[in-house]
């Protein structure tokens, strides 16, 4: 797609109306057009002026304090962009003294270190030898990987552009509040999870999708997040009358049958 | 439009919720409860809903205020732009557990107390409307449709039987239309 073709899919994604494949698309591309962000945010206001068109409405009277109440239990706002101090990895070098050495001793000194660091040189080119095929392994690895996960990546776009494909979306707990996840499912229940902002696991550990049918919780797949906080699993929703709703817990990297671990995402439902 | 009385910016509100004012919570609340709940109530159809999704909305608020950038745009559509995609979000999990409430009369809705503020949205919303009443009706009601009820293209073009490219066309040109009419008057409006 050119330029020209992402800017006037703007107007459009103001209105959230783009088909999903161009909604990832123009996605991608505001992450990387500063021109286009700014045309996005004065589309948006004009988005927003159709709120006036839907006319207005009084919400009950206790609901301000149901707010300001839910406000109390909640989690005070973080600071921008959560930044806090972090620790230098930056170690000073100790300051060199002089001392009243003669030329003669100066040349003996240079010699010695000039033998020590040639042996040095030696064993760290031995040292990156090695290091380099360990190095060829792991990419090896990393490639076969990549390649697996653009497969799945695949799957989970044919799932989220089928027609008539759901969605629903999970927000953080407590425990993960700038998490977030969307679950978009066909009408065969075939489902795919993508989480943003998801915590690292510890070791031994990952995250379990579970589908929350009348109550009850049926446990779903295993998944566990990238550097970023990325994460996705496809699953199936089980067969079942009634809604679904979903939630992500932190679980055994095995996995269980019954959640014994904190709730990091969750569905309204 | 008459001149509005000093009152403390909604960036600095926005700036006091980050410091965890609450008072400043309470005060965008009561400055933005009508249209937001009104744009919640048309979307949702249920009085019942749209107050559970205003009370996320604005505790998402209460959450993400430090994280407001003024340079971006005004307060007012980011959190018009928050209520609308939650309210969409609901009404996608609605319709899914077959849940849909029969739309709402429209003398069913609480009318508006206070005298002021039936003044203030009364003065923005004849504005808008008229604007709208300006756009193609063809181009007006596939607007509607996505902002409303969260119609992607595709959807819009299956509801009413016609052609994706002739539905992409009329969305455009309705938000172009519209931005034309209003664009100088975003700053009063918003």
């Amino acid at each position: 797609m050119v330029h020209q073709e992402y800017k006037e899919l703007l107007s459009v994604h103001a209105l959230t109306a783009l088909d999903p494949g161009d909604a990832r698309m123009l996605t991608a591309h505001l992450e990387h057009c500063s021109e286009c962000r700014s045309a996005m945010d004065q589309w948006e206001e004009t988005a927003a002026l159709l709120a006036f068109d839907a006319g207005a409405a009084e919400p009950s009277r206790h609901l301000r304090e149901r707010i300001l109440q839910a406000a109390r239990n909640a989690p005070a706002s973080s600071q921008a962009g959560g930044q806090t101090a972090e620790a230098t990895n930056v170690i000073p070098m100790p300051v060199r003294r002089s001392h009243g050495f003669s030329m003669q001793s100066w040349a003996a000194i240079a010699a010695v270190f000039a033998f020590g660091a040639f042996v040095i040189s030696l064993l760290v080119l031995w040292s990156q030898h090695n290091a380099s095929k360990q190095e060829l392994a792991l990419l090896s690895m990393q490639v076969k990987d990549a390649q697996q996960q653009l497969a799945r990546q695949r799957e989970a776009i044919e799932i989220v552009t089928t027609p008539g494909t759901q969605s629903v979306e999970l927000e953080g707990t407590e425990v993960a509040p700038e998490a977030h996840a969307t679950v978009a499912y066909d009408r065969s229940g075939r489902a795919v999870l993508l989480a943003n902002n998801l915590p690292p696991t510890p070791e031994g550990q990952a995250y379990q999708l579970w589908f929350v049918v009348s109550g009850k919780l049926i446990p779903g797949k295993i998944f566990s997040p990238d550097a970023s906080g990325h994460g996705s699993v496809e699953d199936q929703i089980p067969a079942a009358r009634g809604s679904t709703g979903f939630a992500v817990t932190l679980e055994p990297e095995a996995g269980v049958v019954a959640p014994t671990g904190q709730i990091y995402l969750r569905s309204g439902s | 439009m008459r001149a509005e009385p000093a009152q403390t910016s909604d960036n600095e509100l926005l700036k006091a919720i980050a410091r965890s004012d609450e008072s400043a919570l309470g005060s965008l609340y009561d400055r933005y409860r009508v249209i937001l709940f009104g744009l919640l109530v048309r979307i949702l159809n249920s009085r019942e809903e749209a107050e559970d999704v205003l009370q996320e909305v604005f505790i998402q608020v209460w959450r993400r205020a430090a994280h407001f950038d003024e340079s971006r745009g005004r307060a007012f559509t980011w959190l018009v732009t928050v209520a609308r995609s939650r309210a969409i979000d609901r009404l996608r999990v609605l319709a899914a557990r077959g849940r849909l409430t029969e739309a709402a009369k429209r003398d069913e809705w609480a009318s508006v107390s206070d005298a002021d503020t039936d003044a203030f949205y009364a003065e923005r919303s004849e504005i808008v409307r008229r604007a709208l009443q300006e756009i193609p009706e063809e181009q007006r009601v596939t607007l509607r449709l996505a902002y409303f009820e969260g119609l992607t293209q595709s959807e819009i073009a299956a509801r009413l039987g016609t052609p994706l490219g002739t539905v992409k066309t009329r969305m455009r040109a309705g938000m172009v239309k519209l931005r034309e009419l209003l664009g100088h008057q975003v700053r009063n409006l918003l």
